[in-house]
């Protein structure tokens, strides 16, 4: 064929053989098909768990967080001198780094300082525990106020005796449903109820636990209050606190200058450590990639059982095809053509087939996310796998039998019965 | 006008280095056709026609001497290059028809052209314009199953003469029909030549022979004897 449309007339040539022969192209498109199907349904599967995950993330407030926290410096014997004038990590060791070239980077930072208190209202007397939060602490965490006020920057500077629940926490402990303004004791500290934290949840799949159910038990109360009304330190000394960088890659630098400057602040102390809840989240995420490896060897090996089945079948009915091809080629196809047409005819065949395994796949992974309470969700990237995948590997396969048909002769190829 | 001229042609099969083995299919042929001949190629099964029929239709090479084919030198073509000169200047109709059995007649008949690539369009309407010129206007699309000897060796002429080739090559093309539907495929022959087409065809039969312009009758490998008639125009 020489004309510019040679591609199409191949295409043309291909689909009429197709269709010529049902039964084989069938076959054939089976292997292609159940590739795809298990590369595409795979992938849908552990990208449904992926973006669940991904739904987590944004409502646990994001987790491009750098968090401080203290540790003992001191693990057997007695403290020094230097360790046992150590302060541990305060509030200040957050103001001090204004300095610092990479904290323009901070969009947010959050204070959190735990205790045990027995809380009590009129209706409850529970051994309860209270988080004593600061600064952007309740948006970084993805609470929102359901009744009531937000915390203001005088309540977190003053220590201002007020409190904000979780929704389960005012439930027990004002069961009348009247919350806001009402006196709670936490501890020996009598604080009033300014507000109620909008009920959360999280399942990761349908019909499991809500993940979130401990922070609906929330007790929030200023950092300060905590520290120094109801702890009695003088230090203020805080628990945790939180930086929020949007932009991972600064993450590193960034952690880099706050562990010196913590360090300097700490008389030299290795008395704190620092987690990267990005870096944390990524490590347990990729072992969801190991899943995506699975599932695409094993559509890899689908693909190549259905590649040597169509090889199996190529070359059978190439028994059934040599006098074909030497009728073609006595009209006066030169081998070329004839592996073109062969070749043309195994890449329409895996198109096809990549179609119906498509749609397998879909089907596949539909059930499985349904049956596991995933809600389903494809990302064109995988299909854009499978397709090629099968591309490759439809190519592989078709050459050996393709190649062979070519190079027969067409005499002997005529006078085959 | 000379369309085919060999000279000192030789065929050995299974010489591979074993002499002793070796067949000789043809010793040293020459032979000259001129446009618009009619010559019938005859002999005893074994004599070297069949080894013959299949070089002058470039579906072999032969082991020496020299073959031109309208002007072309045959012997030292590559693969592809025999297979144009097949699609363009040899029309070949065989004993057993060759026709795609799951193609339809109007495909069949478009095949050479599509490796000529001549246009969709062109192509149908030229495969429909043999048909009819062969005498089965009206089996365009059925399958080769459902047509007689008689009919499926009227659409391999058709075939072979879709490119308008320089040689028409005829292999026993009677051999597999009854007596009076190979008169009148002879016929469709005798009519092609007088239309101006080279016919060569390739029989056992003197009785076919006959009706050629010249017969050669080879032996053995060997052109026995060449005898000439004038063809009735």
């Amino acid at each position: 064929m020489k004309s510019t449309g040679a591609f199409r007339e191949r295409l043309h040539e291909a689909w009429i053989e197709l269709k010529e022969n049902p039964g084989r192209s069938l076959l054939q498109a089976l292997g292609v098909m159940l590739g795809v199907a298990s590369v595409l349904g795979g992938f849908a599967i552990s990208d449904s768990q992926r973006t669940q995950a991904e739904k987590l993330f944004s409502r646990l407030g994001g987790i491009d967080k750098l968090n401080v926290l203290p540790t003992d410096t001191v693990y057997d014997g007695a403290p020094s001198a230097m360790q046992s004038a150590n302060l541990g990590l305060r509030q200040d060791d957050a103001s001090g780094g204004g300095a610092m070239p990479t904290a323009k980077g901070v969009n947010a930072t959050s204070f959190l300082k735990e205790a045990r208190a027995r809380v009590r209202s009129e209706a409850a007397d529970q051994e309860r525990a209270v988080s004593g939060i600061g600064a952007d602490y309740v948006a970084m965490n993805g609470y929102e106020i359901e009744q009531g006020r937000d915390f203001s920057a005088h309540d977190f500077a003053s220590g201002a005796p007020v409190a904000i629940l979780g929704s389960e926490a005012a439930r027990v402990f004002f069961p009348t449903g009247e919350v806001v303004g009402r006196p709670l004791r936490l501890g020996d500290t009598r604080v009033t109820v300014i507000g109620v934290f909008s009920e959360r949840t999280f399942r990761f799949r349908k019909g499991q636990n809500n993940i979130f159910a401990w922070r609906n038990r929330i007790v929030a109360a200023p950092a300060l209050l905590v520290s120094a009304r109801m702890q009695g330190d003088q230090y203020h000394r805080l628990d945790r606190i939180t930086f929020r960088l949007p932009d991972l890659n600064a993450m590193t630098d960034f952690s880099k200058e706050l562990s010196s400057l913590v360090t300097s602040n700490h008389r030299l102390q290795q008395d704190f450590r620092l987690d990267d809840v990005h870096k944390r989240m990524e490590r347990q995420r990729s072992q969801g990639d190991v899943y995506n490896l699975i599932f695409m060897l094993s559509g890899v090996l689908a693909l190549i059982g259905g590649g040597m089945v169509n090889v199996n079948i190529q070359l059978a009915s190439l028994k059934e095809r040599v006098r074909e091809v030497g009728i073609r080629m006595a009209i006066g196809a030169p081998g070329s053509e004839i592996f073109k047409a062969f070749m043309t005819e195994a890449l329409l065949l895996t198109a096809l087939g990549s179609l119906i395994g498509f749609l397998v796949g879909i089907a596949f992974a539909w059930v499985i996310t349904l049956s596991i309470g995933v809600p389903l969700s494809l990302n064109p990237l995988s299909f854009l796998w499978a397709t090629l995948m099968a591309l490759v590997f439809g190519f592989l396969f078709a050459l050996y039998p393709a190649v062979k048909a070519s190079r027969q002769s067409p005499m002997e190829a005529l006078r085959y019965e | 006008m000379r369309i085919i001229e060999t000279r000192g042609l030789t065929k050995t099969y299974g010489s591979n280095g074993d002499v002793g083995n070796a067949v000789h299919a043809l010793r040293g042929i020459d032979l000259d056709i001129d446009r618009g001949e009619y010559v019938a190629l005859i002999g005893p099964s074994g004599s070297g026609k069949s080894t013959l029929m299949s070089i002058l239709g470039c579906l072999d090479l032969p082991t020496g001497g020299s073959y031109t084919l309208g002007g072309t030198q045959v012997e030292k073509l590559s693969g592809s290059e025999l297979a144009a000169i097949r699609n363009e200047k040899i029309g070949f109709v065989f004993q057993q028809y060759n026709l795609l059995p799951k193609a339809t007649i109007v495909r069949n008949v478009e095949l050479p052209m599509l490796y000529a690539g001549v246009p969709r369009k062109e192509r149908r309407q030229r495969a429909l314009d043999l048909l009819a010129k062969v005498g089965i206007p009206d089996k365009a699309n059925v399958l080769p199953g459902a047509l007689s000897g008689g009919q499926r060796q009227r659409v391999a002429i058709a075939r072979a003469l879709a490119n308008r080739p320089a040689l028409l090559l005829a292999d026993e093309p009677t051999g597999a029909l009854d007596s009076k539907t190979g008169q009148e495929v002879l016929a469709l022959f005798r009519e092609l030549h007088v239309q101006g087409n080279t016919v060569l065809l390739v029989t056992h039969d003197p009785n076919i022979a006959a009706l050629a312009g010249r017969q050669i009758e080879l032996r053995d490998g060997s052109i026995y004897s060449q005898q000439r008639r004038a063809v009735a125009a």
